[in-house]
Order: C-alpha cells, then structure tokens, then sequence
C-alpha cells in the first residue's frame, strides 16, 4: 500500500512540474504533424526503416514460449470460461477490471496534460463504482462518457520518450524499452500488487483468462494473414503504439 | 394586402430553407465517404441478406470480392507493400504478386468480416493527406465490446476514388506487409515473395 501512495504522490508532484512541459512538447509534435502528410506521400513508394530489434533471437524465444503457453494453459481456460458463463456475466467482469484501467487512464491523462480527458475517465470511475454497481455495468459510456485508452507507456511517448527496442515480455507478449517501463510501473501502483499475494494473483489471473476470452473470435485472423507471425505482430504493434501516442492523429505513415 | 403577400413569401422561404438545410448533409457529404460508406453499407447488407447455408468462407469472399474489387487499388496497395522493391520486378512478376495478394487481402478481410457480424459502421470524417485527391476516411465499427477505428485511405479525383490503404486501430495494412515483403525478398527475390503467397493462397 505505500508504494502505492507513494506513486500516486510521485505522479502528482510530476503532474505539477510537467505542466508546462508537455504543453510545449505536444505543441511542437502539432507542428511536425502538419508537415507529416506532404512527406508521408513521398515516403509510400520507398522502404521503412529498419526496425529496432536487437534482442530478436531473445525476442523469438519468448515470443514462441508465449505461444505455447497459450496453446497449453491459457487458450484452453479462456475457452472454458467463455463458454460457461453468460456473456453478460463475461461483460460484466470485463467492465470491472475495465473501471480500474479508468482510475490509470485518468492519471496518465492528467500526466499528458489533458485534463478535460482525465475528468471523464473520473466521472466514468464515479458512475461506474456507484451507479454501475461496483464497475459491473458501463453506466457511463449509455451517459456519452466514451472510454479511453491510456497508460503509462504512452505518457512516456507523450513526454518525447521514443520506444526503444522492441521486446517481447514473458506472459505479457509484444513491449518496448518504453511500454515496459510503463508495464513495470503500473504494476507497481496496481493496488492488486499491494494485497495479500493469492489474491492479488487469483485476480490478475481472472484479468488475463477475462481478456483472453475477448480475443477469442479473433485469434485466427492473424495466422491467416501474415507470413512471419513475429514480424506481423511486431510491425502491428509498434504502429499500433504510436498511434496510441498520438491518440489515432495522423503521423508519419 | 401588402403585409399578407410578404408573409406568405417569407413561410414559403422558410419551408424551402428548411428543405434544403435537410438536403444538406447528404450534398455535404464527400465522394470519398460516399463511397466509403456504400462499401461498408453494401458489405454488411450482403452479409445479413445472404443465404445461409453455403459455407461461411465461400460467402464472405464471395461478397467481400464483389464489393472491394472495384473499389481497391490493389495494384498501387501492392507497389506500397514491395517499396523499392517493386522496380526489380519485371511487368510478368508485378502481375502475379497483385493477383496473388489482392486474393490474400480479400481472404483476410472477409475473415475479419465474419468476426464482426453484428457491427455497424459510422462514418466520422474526412481528412486530408496534404491535397485534395488524396483523403483519409475515417470510420468506426459500433457493435462489439468496444469500437473498432478503421480508416480508409483514397486517392482520386471527381467521382472517381480508390481506396489504397486501410488502417484498422492505427496499424496501417500496407505498412504491416511491407516489412513481411522486405524479409521474403531478401531472402528468396520477387519469385520467392511470388511462391509464399501462392502457398499461403493455397496453392
């Protein structure tokens, strides 16, 4: 619990002196955009750059462990789960782990110098525990409240932080230098992390198998696509991060 | 009398104003999002209409085919996904890799297509790429836990547009390719490229 506390006062003294900081920083990432597209189209006949992955026999290891564990553990309980509980009750546990991202999204959001954002993903948090019973039900996105995808990861990225290279976490899949570093310190400030450990664990459990379970119908579309399944999941994650950063604006393609 | 005539010419301006600013949005609406949004439209219809009954895969390329065909550039999405390589091709061989990967593109987005059956589409905008014959389409599917953004990318002029890149959630479709072209370039040429899509084409 004092990690905890103490993270949550470390982000806010942060958040103070930042204030300024990432104003400028994202003032200056505006102008770049508006220059981007014109060169984006000079760039569509030529090659990317070569992609930063220095670790990729490490990186092809795990990536190739990770498949097995899903094959062997957690695809089978993500199976198991999805067809045993309704998918109301599926949505439902969903929603709940769902409502503690919210709290996370809204303290990167004041990190990246958007409050407004952050006051919705507040008021999500709020009529999601109350109203929502507990985060059960999304309350909040039937009230306009959309939710929003954030993380530490991409408050780095906001911050100018360049991702660094390429990883692939045991259990976690894709990473960079950067979204590591932000996985780290949410796992930290995750309240889950401070409580007796068989509990902590059976929920970030139950958060895996729940958001395993979403990826169900989809899990195929990969393997149907691509050539090199690494590298299509590197290139898709690395462009998918940035996209993040720059929350869906367009940039360098 | 005067006063009457005024009246009734001002409520007869009213009502044509009124129909015309309901006109509008339909008027205001661009070729590329027209399009864009026909393609969406026509896809998930056909979708929903088609018997069911035959197989699902054969259905949904089926449909996808029809629909994204005249519609795609495949032959400039395939020039973007083999970058410079493209140029050491000879015109035989750029004939059968945009055959070969326009087949892998359609199977892949009528996959995805059957993963989505419930979504409906929402057009959200249109933006420039830096000229006024080359626009981003941006679009969300509703529908399923939470909504998926898929943009468009067009290029043309007039009424006439073709969609050249699709970005689903920011990863673009062509750059995802072009890296997994570069490595089967560099390893076995344009035949080897040509012989991975056959075989993943089965073939």
């Amino acid at each position: 619990m004092t990690t905890y506390t103490r993270f949550l006062g470390a982000a806010l003294i942060a958040s103070a002196l930042l204030a300024a900081g990432p104003s400028e920083a994202a003032k200056a990432k505006k102008a770049k955009r508006v220059v981007a597209p014109a060169a984006a189209a000079a760039v569509v006949a030529n090659d990317s750059p070569p992609v930063n992955d220095p670790f990729e026999p490490f990186n092809r290891g795990m990536f190739a462990v990770n498949e097995t564990l899903d094959d062997v553990v957690l695809r089978p309980v993500a199976v198991v789960y999805s067809t045993v509980l309704p998918q109301p009750v599926q949505d439902g546990v969903a929603n709940v782990f769902g409502n503690l991202d919210d709290v996370f999204t809204g303290l990167n959001n004041i990190l990246q110098g958007k409050p407004d954002r952050a006051g919705k993903d507040f008021g999500r948090v709020l009529v999601n525990t109350t109203l929502g019973i507990g985060g059960l039900f999304d309350v909040g996105a039937r009230m306009g409240l959309e939710k929003n995808d954030e993380d530490f990861g991409q408050t780095l990225g906001v911050w100018g932080v360049g991702p660094g290279p390429y990883l692939v976490l045991p259990l976690f899949g894709p990473s960079s230098g950067r979204d590591a570093v932000g996985r780290v310190t949410r796992t930290l400030a995750d309240p889950r992390t401070h409580i007796p450990a068989a509990w902590g664990m059976s929920l970030i459990g139950a958060n895996f198998v729940s958001a395993r379970a979403t990826r169900l119908q989809t899990e195929g579309l990969l393997d149907a696509a691509s050539f090199d399944k690494y590298g299509f999941v590197r290139s898709s994650y690395l462009m998918r991060r940035e996209s993040l950063v720059r929350d869906g604006a367009a940039g360098p393609r | 009398m005067l006063h009457a005539i005024v009246a009734r010419t001002l409520r007869i301006a009213s009502v044509l104003l009124f129909c015309a600013a309901a006109a509008l949005p339909a008027a205001a609406q661009s070729a590329p999002e027209q399009l864009v949004r026909k393609l969406a439209v026509d896809v998930t219809d056909a979708v929903r209409k088609s018997p069911a009954g035959s197989s699902d895969a054969a259905r949904y390329n089926e449909i996808v085919t029809r629909n994204l065909v005249p519609r795609f550039d495949f032959e400039r999405i395939t020039q973007s996904a083999m970058g410079r390589n493209w140029a050491r091709a000879d015109a035989a061989q750029k004939k059968r890799v945009v055959e070969e990967f326009s087949r892998l593109l359609i199977r892949t987005y009528s996959n995805a297509l059957s993963t989505l059956n419930e979504s409906t589409v929402e057009v959200k905008g249109t933006r420039s790429n830096g000229s006024d014959s080359d626009v981003t389409v941006r679009t969300q599917m509703v529908g399923g836990r939470s909504p998926v953004s898929i943009d468009y990318a067009l290029a043309g002029s007039g009424g006439t547009w073709r969609v050249y890149d699709v970005v689903v959630e920011g990863v673009s479709l062509v750059s995802a390719y072009r890296d997994e072209f570069t490595t089967l370039i560099s390893s076995g040429g344009v035949p080897g490229l040509i012989a991975a899509l056959e075989r993943k084409n089965g073939k």
